[in-house]
C-alpha cells in the first residue's frame, strides 16, 4: 500500500477537478465536492476512463479497469467526493481497490 | 513503399443529431445547413427529425451524421489537413467512401436509407436482435466471457474498439445477459442500444440483400485517397475493393483496435477524427508515439 499524504490527495484533487474543468467546459470554481459529474457536468464513463489512465500515467500504475468497476458496484460515484476518495484509494491500493 | 503519416478517421452511425450539431462551430452551420436541405429534399425525409415515421426517423439520424462528417472533413482540407490514408468504422466506411470520392454523397446516402429495408425485414421475421457496447473489458475479456454462456449464433463481439471498448451483436436475449455478466464482472459502463438490429453480426446476412445488392451496384470510382479495409486491413485503392467493403461491412465483425495498430505500423502518427464530436477518439487508443486530433483541436 502507497502512503497517502495529504500534499498527494490535494494533487490528486486538482488533477481531477482540472480534467473535468477542462472536458466539461466549466470553470474550475465551478465545481465543488458535492457537484454530480453525470447529473451537473455531463461527464460519461469514457471520460473517466481517460481520467483513470491519466492517473496510471501520472503515478506510473497498472490500473486493471475492472479491479475499478467492481469496486463502483459498492461505492457510487455520485459527487465529485466519491470520485476524489475512489482516486486516492487506487493510488493507496492499486488494483487491490476492489477490496477495500 | 507508400508514405504514410496522416489518417482520417471516420465514425459510424450511433451519435444524436444534437451531440453533432452542438459541435460545428458557428462558420460551418451554413454549409451543414445547405447539405442537409439538399438531402433530405432529395431523399423525402421531414426535416423535423420527429415527425418521420419510425424507420425513417432512424436514417434521417444517420443521414445527419453522414452531413456532419462531410463538413467536418471539407473543413480539414480547407485547412491545408490532406490524409494520406483514411478508415472508416462501421458506417463510416459508408461515409468515408462518399468524402474520398469513391461513390458520390448522394449515393452514400442512397446505401443509409436502405437500413429501412434490412430494419423492415428483420421485423416482418420476428428477428429480436440487438447490439451493446460494454467498457471496461477488453476484446479478451469479452471473448472469455461469451465462450462459457454463448454460442456464435447468439452472441459474437461485432466490433473489437481498443483495449475498453467492445461492441457485442447478437440475439437480443443474449445482448441483455451478456451485459448483465459483465456489470457484475466489473464493466464501468455495459448498455444495449435496443435498436432491433445486430450489425456485424453474420446472421444480418440473410436480411440484408436488398442493401447488399445496393452496394454492389457498377457507380464505384477508385478513392481520392487509399482506404485501410477494416476486416483483413488491406490498403484498398480501387472502386472494386470500396464496393465489397460496403457489402461486407453490414454483416461482418471487425476489429477497429487491430486497423488502428496497422495504421501505426505503416507510419501514420497523426489520426484525424472526422466525427464532429470527437467520437471515435472517445472509444479509440492509438500508440504511444501517436495522436488523435479531434475538430475541437482544429478549430482551437
Amino acid at each position: 500500500m502507497r502512503e497517502l499524504t495529504p500534499e498527494i490527495r490535494e494533487e490528486i484533487k486538482d488533477m481531477i477537478f482540472d480534467y473535468y474543468a477542462e472536458e466539461c467546459e466549466v470553470e474550475k470554481d465551478e465545481i465543488t465536492m458535492e457537484t454530480n459529474p453525470q447529473n451537473d457536468l455531463g461527464s460519461d464513463s469514457l471520460m473517466f476512463v481517460e481520467l483513470i489512465e491519466m492517473t496510471a500515467d501520472k503515478y506510473d500504475m497498472d490500473i486493471k479497469l475492472q479491479a475499478i468497476g467492481k469496486y463502483m458496484l459498492k461505492t457510487p460515484m455520485d459527487t465529485m467526493s466519491d470520485v476524489v476518495d475512489m482516486f486516492c484509494k487506487i493510488y493507496q491500493y492499486g488494483n487491490d481497490i476492489v477490496n477495500q | 513503399m507508400d508514405n504514410y503519416s496522416r489518417a482520417f478517421l471516420f465514425n459510424g452511425i450511433g451519435s444524436k443529431p444534437e451531440k453533432l450539431l452542438v459541435k460545428l462551430p458557428p462558420e460551418l452551420m451554413d454549409k451543414y445547413i445547405h447539405y442537409f436541405d439538399e438531402a433530405f429534399a432529395r431523399l423525402g425525409l421531414c426535416k423535423d427529425i420527429e415527425k418521420n415515421s419510425f424507420y425513417d426517423k432512424r436514417v434521417a439520424e444517420w443521414i445527419i451524421s453522414l452531413i456532419c462528417d462531410r463538413v467536418v472533413y471539407e473543413f480539414y482540407l480547407e485547412k491545408g489537413l490532406i490524409p494520406d490514408i483514411g478508415a472508416g468504422y462501421s458506417s463510416g466506411i459508408v461515409s468515408i467512401s462518399g468524402c474520398f470520392g469513391a461513390v458520390s454523397h448522394e449515393f452514400a446516402h442512397d446505401i443509409i436509407m436502405m437500413n429501412r429495408a434490412t430494419m423492415k425485414c428483420l421485423d416482418e421475421n420476428g428477428q429480436k436482435l440487438d447490439m451493446g457496447v460494454v467498457i471496461g473489458f477488453s476484446y479478451s475479456d469479452m471473448q472469455e466471457i461469451l465462450d462459457k454462456s454463448f454460442s456464435p449464433d447468439e452472441l459474437i463481439i461485432g466490433s473489437g474498439n481498443s483495449r475498453f471498448h467492445v461492441m457485442i451483436s447478437g440475439k437480443a436475449e443474449a445482448v441483455t445477459k451478456a451485459l448483465e455478466i459483465c456489470q457484475n464482472e466489473g464493466a464501468l459502463k455495459a448498455f444495449s442500444f435496443g435498436t432491433g438490429v445486430a450489425y456485424h453480426h453474420p446472421v444480418m446476412k440473410d436480411y440484408s440483400h436488398e442493401y447488399v445488392e445496393l452496394c454492389g451496384q457498377d457507380v464505384y470510382s477508385a478513392p481520392v485517397y487509399p482506404i485501410l479495409s477494416i476486416f483483413d486491413y488491406r490498403i484498398m485503392t480501387t472502386g472494386a475493393d470500396i464496393m465489397k467493403e460496403n457489402q461486407l461491412n453490414v454483416y461482418t465483425p471487425i476489429r477497429w483496435d487491430i486497423a488502428l495498430d496497422k495504421l501505426a505500423d505503416m507510419g501514420v502518427r497523426e489520426f484525424f477524427d472526422v466525427s464532429a464530436n470527437g467520437a471515435v477518439s472517445k472509444f479509440s487508443r492509438v500508440k504511444r508515439k501517436c495522436k488523435i486530433y479531434t475538430l475541437d483541436d482544429i478549430i482551437s
